[in-house]
């Protein structure tokens, strides 16, 4: 594609209506991550459509399945944000049930009313990530040492408050949690919100893209004029809130407030973004890989509980999966 | 020629030549060092020092010529190989485990054993001891290297070169992180090993050291031997004399006047014409303004007291050689890097500038000396790399990829950027590619001064032109065009006016016309 000076427009146009050899640089191209986890889903799907004909593929399965994903897939949206900008938070399972309980404490023993109760639980939520993203960007210690300290810190927090766990949470708080649309429990809606906006200003939003430049390289972004701190710990910020979002959820959804609920939440999680195509290195990552990640960790823990198999098989599938994505992607690289 | 071959040689390096893609680094150089002697190696930044070193600690294999360890042939293949044959180097970057302790640094992965690959830990520190005493230093060998100031840490190095039975030890800029004092300390041990009959090759910018420390020298220039010079037998200018006047095959690009080659390009849609054109250009200022004026800056580490201006229309180039500062220079004016005193203005209006983004506001553009590492988003394709630092202009809150992609396109014509870039990402392109893209970003941004530190660093000669006919073109058009480069060629080609700087100091000032290599390098380098 030589261009010439004089007719810069010309030229251009033409370029883009002229079908570059992109098929010729190979069907390997397409195979990416995220293709064959939506290969490896449908697959499983059809599976165990076929295994379990009368009860897998159901709505009423489906509705089950997408519910016991949803607070994950909250997270998850979360993270993945993260995860672009080379950075990951290892405290979103305690930071989860922390809002819970400390929400759960307001309504019970302050006799706080719910829409309060809420604000507040999810502003400690959000401060509490603000917390983890000024350790990291400001006092400079790595995410996995700072947020290992911090999930430490929540858990206690969360114990220490809520002991056990509160349970009989009033039903002006547990109604929200509960509320039912087109057969859909309220958590599933608001995943499936949460995923909608996030996909959309990830992929399109300049606030968003600039975590892409970050963690591709966040010394030639800060060069560039992009503010990595600040947006650092805004991220960690909004990771904070989500886990609160989806630990208020779980907490409503099931009038308690577990102290030990989200427990190896975020190995999860961040298994799911990284199965979803991103990468811990930073600069890759799309927030519907990281839905159809929680999806699949989903879909096979169902399959699992349908082929009568402990649960622990879920653990070895999971984990084998997540090997072979991630050496594959290393031996697709080597040979572009 | 000096040398006449005695048995005393040690070294014996003939016609080695050496070329990277696109440049010969080394042709037919020769080079022989002589027990117990110190022999300098001398040349500007880029006259092929390193390549050489690098050939003889076995890192790089020499595309010709032989090399003769005590009259017998070696071929290293590896860097063990050298190491086994006697050659140690001290690099300017230490390569030392700063947590463990002196004695574990020296010994690294040779510590005495007794049974069962346990650690003798009182064999380890006696041998250590002794090597350390033998070179007259008094540090514990048990003290972590990091309570070390960098001196001792210099002298643990060469102790590890001695305990590896070193006979020929290069030491590069072993004095620009220390002081005067420290200098003193590192003669001395210089002495001793002479003494024992250790030949050394010394590499430094330091004239007045190399005179005093130096029984011979050897210059190169463009990776060509200069000659090898008894101390006795030559003064100071005539070496430097020696290492400047590089070929340079650099034309003076062409002036081209009333003539907008870098406003955004041309767009077809009306609306995002308008939504594009907002930052166009913000400033128009006669020649002869002043952009930037700094006044005063320290840092408080190397920068002492710098002050400059630089106009708008004109190049205003920054010489000077390795670890001069000004980089760290042109890092603190862009706010990358903290400074402690000094005002900076743009076009009278004093600024603060505290980071990056405040740099950009205030109208300064960086162009980072390492591409890859400070510049690029090597995973990223070109138009992501083009429009990284103004993505503001293609949409307030969503991103018009498309206007992206047309405006990455349109400055790729512009600069001549031939290869097929569309969905490329920029890790496939090659280096002066690269190179324009980086450039390309900041043309985008357009700002009225432009700090290009070595724009050209590691890419062809063609591809250099371009990027110095961009930089005259941008000059033309009214920017203030800041370049720091290690070519003097590139500068006396390039520049309209010349600042050298010299260990965190501004040593001089001049108009091109009457600026010669020499003059540049007489003042750039250190004389006693």
């Amino acid at each position: 594609m030589t261009m010439n000076e004089r007719e810069p427009t010309q030229a251009i146009d033409a370029a883009s209506t002229v079908a570059l050899p992109r098929w010729r640089l190979s069907l390997w191209s397409y195979v990416t991550r995220e293709t064959v986890l939506v290969a490896l889903t449908l697959a499983a799907i059809v599976g165990a459509s076929l295994v379990y004909p009368t009860s897998f593929p159901t709505f009423r399965n489906f509705s089950t399945l997408l519910r016991n994903m949803a607070t994950d897939g909250v997270m998850a949206c979360g993270m993945v944000v993260l995860l672009v900008s080379g950075m990951f938070d290892l405290s979103v399972g305690s930071m989860f049930s922390m809002a819970g309980v400390l929400t759960g404490w307001l309504l019970t023993r302050a006799q706080f009313p719910a829409p309060l109760a809420i604000l507040a639980g999810l502003s400690i939520a959000a401060l509490g990530g603000a917390l983890n993203g000024w350790i990291v960007a400001k006092v400079r210690v790595n995410a996995l040492i700072a947020t290992l300290g911090t999930m430490q810190i929540f858990r206690g927090i969360a114990v220490l408050v809520g002991g056990p766990g509160i349970a009989n949470l009033p039903s002006s708080f547990a109604r929200w949690g509960q509320a039912q649309w087109l057969g859909l429990q309220s958590p599933v809606w608001l995943m499936l919100m949460v995923a909608v906006a996030g996909q959309f200003l990830m992929a399109k939003s300049r606030f968003f893209r600039r975590y892409y430049y970050i963690g591709a390289n966040a010394k030639a972004a800060n060069l560039s004029g992009i503010p990595v701190d600040r947006m650092l710990i805004l991220a960690f910020t909004l990771m904070g809130l989500l886990a609160g979002l989806a630990g208020m959820a779980f907490a409503s959804r099931m009038a308690t407030a577990n102290s030990t609920a989200g427990d190896g939440a975020e190995l999860r999680i961040i298994t799911a973004v990284i199965l979803g195509g991103a990468s811990l290195q930073g600069g890759r990552g799309t927030v519907w890989g990281t839905l159809v990640g929680v999806f699949f960790i989903s879909l096979i823990n169902n399959v699992m509980i349908f082929a009568r198999l402990s649960p622990e098989w879920q653990s070895i599938v999971i984990g084998m999966v997540l090997v072979l994505a991630v050496a594959m992607d290393r031996f697709l690289s080597r040979r572009v | 020629m000096t040398s006449d071959s005695t048995t005393d040689v040690l070294l014996e390096a003939r016609g080695i030549s050496k070329s990277f893609p696109g440049v010969q680094a080394l042709s037919r150089v020769d080079l022989d060092v002589r027990k117990g002697e110190v022999h300098a190696l001398l040349g500007e930044n880029g006259a092929g020092k390193s390549t050489l070193m690098h050939i003889l600690a076995g890192v790089f294999s020499p595309d010709e010529g032989t090399i003769r360890m005590a009259g017998r042939e070696v071929c290293f293949h590896d860097a063990r190989a050298a190491q086994e044959a006697g050659v140690a180097m001290v690099f300017q970057e230490r390569s030392l485990a700063a947590p463990l302790s002196v004695a574990e640094n020296v010994f690294f992965g040779r510590q005495a054993v007794r049974r069962w690959g346990i650690i003798d830990r009182a064999k380890l520190h006696e041998q250590t001891r002794k090597i350390l005493d033998d070179l007259g230093i008094a540090i514990d060998p048990a003290t972590p290297l990091e309570h070390l100031s960098p001196a001792q840490q210099q002298m643990v190095e060469i102790a590890k070169a001695l305990s590896l039975d070193a006979c020929l030890l290069v030491l590069d800029e072993p004095t620009s992180t220390l002081t005067e004092t420290e200098t003193a300390v590192l003669f001395r041990v210089i002495e001793r090993l002479k003494q024992r009959g250790v030949g050394i090759i010394y590499i430094s910018h330091r004239m007045g050291e190399v005179f005093q420390i130096c029984d011979r020298m050897t210059v190169l220039r463009d990776g060509v031997c200069q000659g090898t010079f008894a101390k006795e037998e030559v003064t100071q200018d005539e070496l430097i004399s020696r290492m400047v006047g590089r070929k340079s095959g650099f034309n003076r690009p062409a002036r081209k006047r009333g003539h907008s080659t870098f406003s955004p390009a041309p767009e077809n849609h009306p609306a995002e014409q308008a939504k594009e054109k907002r930052v166009e250009c913000p400033l128009s200022f006669g020649e002869g303004s002043s952009a930037l004026a700094v006044r005063d800056l320290n840092d408080g580490r190397l920068l002492q007291d710098i002050s400059f201006v630089a106009r708008a229309g004109e190049i205003t180039a920054f010489a000077g050689l390795a670890g001069s500062g000004r980089t760290e220079l042109a890092m603190s004016v862009f706010g990358a890097r903290p400074t402690i005193s000094g005002t900076i203005l743009v076009h009278g209006q004093p600024v603060k500038i505290r980071s990056p983004i405040e740099a950009i506001e205030a109208g300064v553009g960086y162009l980072p000396e390492d591409r890859k590492e400070a510049g690029l988003f090597l995973e990223m394709s070109v138009a992501a790399n083009v429009t990284a630092a103004s993505l503001n202009r293609f949409g307030d809150w969503w991103l018009n990829d498309k206007a992206m992609e047309r405006q990455t396109a349109a400055m790729a014509s512009r600069m001549c950027l031939t290869a097929d870039i569309r969905g490329r990402k920029v890790q496939e392109l090659s280096g002066g590619n690269q190179q324009k893209v980086i450039l390309a970003r900041w043309l985008l941004v357009h700002p009225p001064i432009l700090i290009a530190d070595e724009p050209t660093r590691g890419i062809d000669v063609g591809a250099k032109q371009e990027v110095h006919q961009l930089l005259r073109e941008l000059a033309d058009e009214g920017t203030a065009v800041i370049l720091i480069s290690s070519e003097l060629p590139e500068i006396l080609a390039v520049a309209d006016r010349i600042l050298v700087m010299r260990e965190g100091r501004l040593v001089g000032e001049m108009p091109r016309d009457g600026a010669t290599e020499e003059s540049i390098m007489r003042l750039a380098a250190i004389l006693k």
